[in-house]
């Protein structure tokens, strides 16, 4: 029988064998199938976070980083302001302007897009003869490069010389040339920042078509045939059975068409610059001109970042509802 | 040129139209003194206007190569017709647009978000005797009598001689307008006057130009759009950068020339008369002391970083925008001070 160690005395060789056995538990998890498991999983995951991290969360961070900052483009060497660049946009009423005209086009782009991308998507999933060549045309204002397109609609929407005008004109629907009711769509408050959007949605409602278009060719047809002979009218086959299905397909759309259209710089600043005195001003050209043209980074990314605030519930609640769908 | 300046590295020269950034970045770039002084040596030195775009704290950071002026161009076929005065004064201007508008030819100048509605009406503005900071660039001068009379001025210009076209206009657009043959008078580049050359000769045959036109105290002032060149401090070859834009500085009659006298001179020496294309062509003779009256924004003052937040967020056209729409003289003097004050202040403050 072995004696008991007296108290406070100490027995090395048997805290040696509990660290040599617990070395030898921990070498022998990562020989497990479960550690090899989560190694090769995390190992497959990593490019994606680095890219992630890396291009996104980097830039993030350091626009942060300006907005806190009294940072320009030719001084390298910034001095923290706190939250002063934010008050500053605060007080600015171009600010206002630009915000107001944001939340219009964004919700206005995307109620339109929505719309018309699900009307086309229902007219490409009907077989008719050519359905390939129309599905790959319908395509075309998506992948044109963006100066190209949209230098096409600053022509038809020129003062002078707008076919659209011309054709109106012609058809005794508007007045000549020079008339009360010849429509100035890029100088006219209303009718510019309506102008604005629809060559968004004329360029963004073919993808969204297509995203419909491949969630619904996911829906069995025997599931919308069985509601039918049970006399599901079309609109609650839509809404009961083609909605429900491919509603994860419609939020991760959604998300990217929400982001695509709240950032769009290029159409408002090659259509109009933020012009008429504002009034098609968003975010995007705001900050571009404060931040960049006129060299103030910090205010500039200030202006940015409240998109921020704008993007997050929006995506928050978009990916808590398809979270929850997939349980 | 801001990812240039962060990266540290790019081109050796770097080249600013219009927006002249030479205030903002001018601790990262070589002090060109010694260039601007030999060429002033050799060609009679710079003109006026010219030192307000690249010295800071009496050093040159960039050279000025070339700018744009903007004449008046208007169609003296119908001026004779209606027995109008040509347009040499702002006041003689609004009269020919009140009296040819009805008769199918308004005129037009931007009021839009373009760099010609920066450039233009401030032209007119300034004529006024309005102006735009102090001589230093440390405040800003805009609150002013001068300011509210010219307010007045552009309402009635607008409504009495405009269309609501010029709310949608870009740089091109006046270009298209007096080639069409629609409009009676324009304040623009002599890009317009040479597009009308070409696209239509036969309202080109009657297109006459006139430098500029005079405010109520006969004052005239061209704003131009200028065009520098700098070297950055990174740059491993300034001293062959150096020689290059003293080259290019040197050839401005053959850059006339080529630019059918588009290009106008900094180097008073370059002025000698006749100038390439100017001196030769009638029309465009009157162009040739353009020099005396040019200046760039921020006027009086130098084109400081809050002059050029001010130009690039487009407060001044948009101040003639909101008169023109009918907003109140005082309310729209409110926004566009309370804007440019801000500004200023910002910038002081940094």
């Amino acid at each position: 029988m072995s004696e008991l160690p007296a108290a406070g005395s100490r027995r090395p060789e048997a805290s040696l064998s509990v660290a040599v056995g617990a070395r030898v538990g921990v070498a022998s998890w990562w020989r497990t199938p479960t550690a090899r498991r989560y190694l090769f999983g995390y190992s497959l995951l990593t490019p994606a976070v680095l890219y992630v991290g890396l291009l996104v969360g980097m830039p993030f961070l350091f626009s942060l980083y300006l907005a806190l900052s009294d940072a320009t483009v030719g001084e390298p060497i910034a001095r923290f302001v706190g939250i002063e660049n934010f008050i500053s946009a605060l007080e600015n009423a171009t600010f206002y302007t630009a915000l107001r005209n944001t939340l219009v086009f964004t919700l206005g782009a995307g109620i339109l897009k929505g719309l018309l991308g699900t009307s086309l998507a229902f007219l490409l999933v009907q077989p008719f003869k050519g359905r390939r060549v129309v599905r790959a045309l319908i395509v075309i204002p998506f992948t044109l490069p963006i100066a190209v397109s949209v230098l096409g609609w600053k022509w038809m929407f020129d003062s002078q010389f707008s076919v659209v005008n011309w054709a109106l004109s012609n058809l005794g629907l508007i007045g000549g040339y020079g008339s009360a009711d010849w429509p100035v769509w890029l100088g006219q408050p209303g009718l510019a920042l309506f102008s604005v959007m629809f060559v968004n949605v004329w360029r963004g409602f073919p993808f969204s078509a297509i995203v419909l278009l491949a969630g619904m060719t996911s829906v069995a047809p025997e599931i919308l045939e069985a509601a039918k002979v049970d006399g599901a009218s079309f609109m609650q086959r839509f809404r009961k059975i083609i909605v429900p299905m491919i509603a994860p397909i419609l939020f991760v759309g959604s998300a990217f068409d929400t982001v695509f259209t709240l950032s769009d710089l290029s159409i408002v600043y090659l259509l109009t610059n933020g012009g008429p005195d504002g009034a098609t001003e968003i975010l995007p050209t705001l900050a571009y001109n404060t931040g960049i043209r006129a060299g103030a980074l910090g205010r500039g990314a200030a202006i940015s970042l409240f998109l921020f605030p704008l993007l997050l519930p929006a995506i928050i609640i978009l990916l808590r509802t398809l979270r929850r769908r997939q349980y | 040129m801001a990812a240039e300046f962060a990266a540290g590295a790019g081109h050796d020269i770097i080249y600013n139209g219009s927006s002249i950034l030479t205030r903002l970045y001018y601790k990262n770039l070589v002090d060109l003194t010694d260039v601007a002084d030999a060429a002033a040596k050799k060609y009679g030195g710079w003109i006026p206007a010219a030192k307000s775009l690249v010295e800071v704290e009496g050093r040159w950071y960039g050279l000025p190569i070339f700018y744009i002026l903007a004449p008046m161009l208007y169609r003296k076929d119908l001026f004779d017709a209606n027995n109008l005065k040509y347009p040499d004064t702002w006041e003689l201007a609004r009269v020919a647009a009140r009296t040819l508008k009805p008769k199918g030819h308004p005129t037009g100048i931007a009021l839009s978000q373009c760099n010609d509605a920066n450039l233009f009406w401030r032209s007119m503005f300034w004529s006024f005797g309005g102006t735009e900071a102090t001589p230093s660039g440390d405040a800003p001068t805009i609150d002013s009598k001068e300011l509210r009379e010219f307010l007045k001025f552009a309402k009635a210009i607008f409504e009495e001689g405009m269309t609501p076209e010029v709310f949608s206009w870009d740089d091109a657009s006046d270009n298209r307008f007096l080639a069409s043959g629609v409009g009676s008078w324009i304040h623009d580049a002599i890009s317009a006057f040479l597009t009308t050359k070409d696209t239509n000769p036969k309202v080109f045959e009657h297109t006459y130009v006139l430098d500029e036109a005079a405010g109520p105290g006969g004052l005239k002032l061209n704003v131009g759009e200028p065009n520098v060149w700098a070297i950055w401090k990174f740059s491993k070859n300034a001293a062959a950068a150096k020689d290059f834009i003293m080259a290019i500085s040197e050839s401005q009659k053959e850059a006339m020339t080529a630019s059918r006298g588009y290009n106008m001179p900094f180097l008073r020496d370059q002025y000698k008369k006749p100038m390439p294309m100017l001196g030769n062509d009638s029309k465009l003779a009157a162009l040739q002391e353009q020099d005396k009256i040019t200046a760039f924004f921020g006027h009086p003052g130098p084109m400081s970083p809050a002059a050029q937040e001010v130009l690039t967020t487009f407060i001044i056209p948009d101040m003639f925008t909101k008169v023109a729409r009918g907003t109140d003289i005082e309310e729209t003097m409110k926004w566009g001070v309370g804007e440019i004050r801000r500004i200023y202040t910002k910038h002081k403050a940094a």
